[in-house]
């Protein structure tokens, strides 16, 4: 499985690489999003504000919107979730808007949402392969779909209640950091990948 | 939101080192190594402190961040030496999840809002050392590891810095730090209720129940330790165990 890391150039790649490195996969680290098309499966990552991202993305947005329509699978994490939608309180410019609705703050005193929390009401099977109830999150912003389907796990923080995970045709997203999230974490970030390419 | 434990090392020319500040350095381990041994000890954090001396000793952390991100897979924050966006980018590129500011944030408060800008709220942690003398009455800013005293009120530089950006505050007792004899409750209450971000206490801790007291009577949303852990006062394990068995909300480890 050849495993592409979209680097939109704002921080820590080196552990999700490593995360994803299961001795079967070849994991690449690539700036270009257009290159990064090239491969097997596309990860976005959980660094950086989302206003810098979609600009990184932006001249390449109709050819990533076409492969991921097109079927190539791609797994956002945290922001990469959240570029999955259309826009974000975040910051400036597109989401790819492969995912129907808007990223908006957390609603709660204390944010960020900083720290392990639970992830509640899974539905996804990616949990039965590899179970993790309890994961590392840092989001101060949280992804508000259109349609309640694509959810298939939750997250609570104070009063506000937001998708943990989403899947919609070949993208998936996840708002919590599987490759922060202590060894069941990278379990489940490589049953999350062998079951986008299976 | 569960409560966290994270264990800070304090990382010199390419070892975790202990002793007081600059003193009686012991070389205790390889700080990849023991980030490895604090994870799977249960740790939901952990934080490497550069105390170099000098740059050459400065550019080995770096070195190590790079072979412990290979296998940590838990959180990691670079404090110590970060003044710049650039120094911030080297550290996150090295593999660090965040970075923890201190005294240049003081110097130069656009830095946060600037860091924050770049890499997102959630990687940059403000981290204060306060203390409050007998002529103050009130918790000031220090900086420079603690030695210089500035004019800054500790609770309006916590608000401040949120509002500059930081996605996280680390706060460290100076009084307390090494002394063992329990965090200050009341600086954490105090910095706890006046932000809207998770507060680090840190400084004082000298048994599991010292913890135990930080998160519940202090507010704090994470208790940093250091010596008590690597000392064998009392082990990260036990410290959860004790926080679960008085259902505070903790990961359980495995």
């Amino acid at each position: 499985m050849r495993v592409t890391i979209l680097d939109y150039g704002a921080g820590n790649l080196h552990s999700l690489a490593k995360a994803l490195d299961d001795g079967s996969s070849r994991v690449r680290v690539e700036a270009d999003p257009v290159a990064a098309l090239d491969g097997d499966v596309l990860v976005l990552p959980g660094v950086g504000a989302f206003g810098h991202a979609a600009s990184h993305l932006a001249p390449a947005r109709d050819a990533l919107r076409a492969a991921i329509f097109g079927g190539l699978p791609c797994v956002g994490i945290c922001l990469g979730m959240q570029l999955l939608f259309d826009e974000s309180e975040e910051g400036a410019g597109a989401g790819l808007g492969v995912i129907e609705g808007r990223v908006t703050r957390v609603r709660a005193r204390r944010v960020p949402h900083m720290g392990w929390a639970a992830i509640e009401d899974a539905s996804d099977s990616t949990f039965e392969r590899a179970p993790l109830d309890v994961a590392y999150y840092a989001n101060g912003f949280a992804c508000r779909p259109s349609r309640a389907d694509v959810v298939r796990a939750w997250s609570i923080h104070e009063d506000d209640r937001f998708p943990a995970m989403v899947r919609e045709g070949s993208a998936v997203g996840v708002q919590f950091h599987p490759e922060k999230s202590s060894r069941a974490g990278v379990a489940f970030l490589r049953a999350l990948m062998a079951e986008a390419c299976a | 939101m569960l409560t966290r434990i994270i264990v800070c090392l304090d990382v010199r020319a390419g070892r975790v080192v202990k002793g007081t500040r600059f003193e009686q350095l012991r070389d205790i381990g390889d700080p990849a190594e023991l980030a490895n041994r604090y994870e799977t000890e249960g740790a939901d954090e952990i934080v490497f402190l550069d105390i170099s001396a000098s740059l050459e000793e400065r550019a080995t952390l770096l070195d190590s961040v790079r072979r412990s991100a290979e296998q940590l897979f838990i959180p990691l924050t670079v404090g110590g030496g970060i003044r710049s966006v650039d120094d911030t980018a080297r550290a996150l590129r090295a593999g660090a999840d965040k970075v923890s500011i201190n005294t240049a944030a003081v110097a130069q408060p656009t830095l946060l809002a600037e860091c924050a800008e770049r890499f997102g709220s959630q990687c940059v942690v403000a981290s204060i050392d306060a203390r409050c003398t007998a002529d103050d009455r009130h918790w000031r800013v220090w900086t420079h590891g603690g030695t210089v005293r500035t004019e800054r009120d500790a609770i309006e530089w916590a608000r401040e810095c949120v509002d500059r950006g930081a996605g996280e505050i680390l706060l460290t007792s100076i009084d307390r730090d090494g002394a063992r004899t329990g965090y200050d409750l009341e600086l954490t209450h105090a910095v706890a209720s006046a932000v809207p971000v998770p507060v680090i206490a840190s400084g004082g801790a000298g048994s599991a129940h010292h913890v135990r007291d930080v998160l519940v009577s202090g507010g704090a949303s994470a208790a940093l330790v250091a010596g008590i852990v690597h000392d064998g006062v009392t082990s990260v394990r036990e410290i959860k165990e004790l926080l679960d068995r008085e259902r505070i909300p903790v990961r359980k480890v495995a």
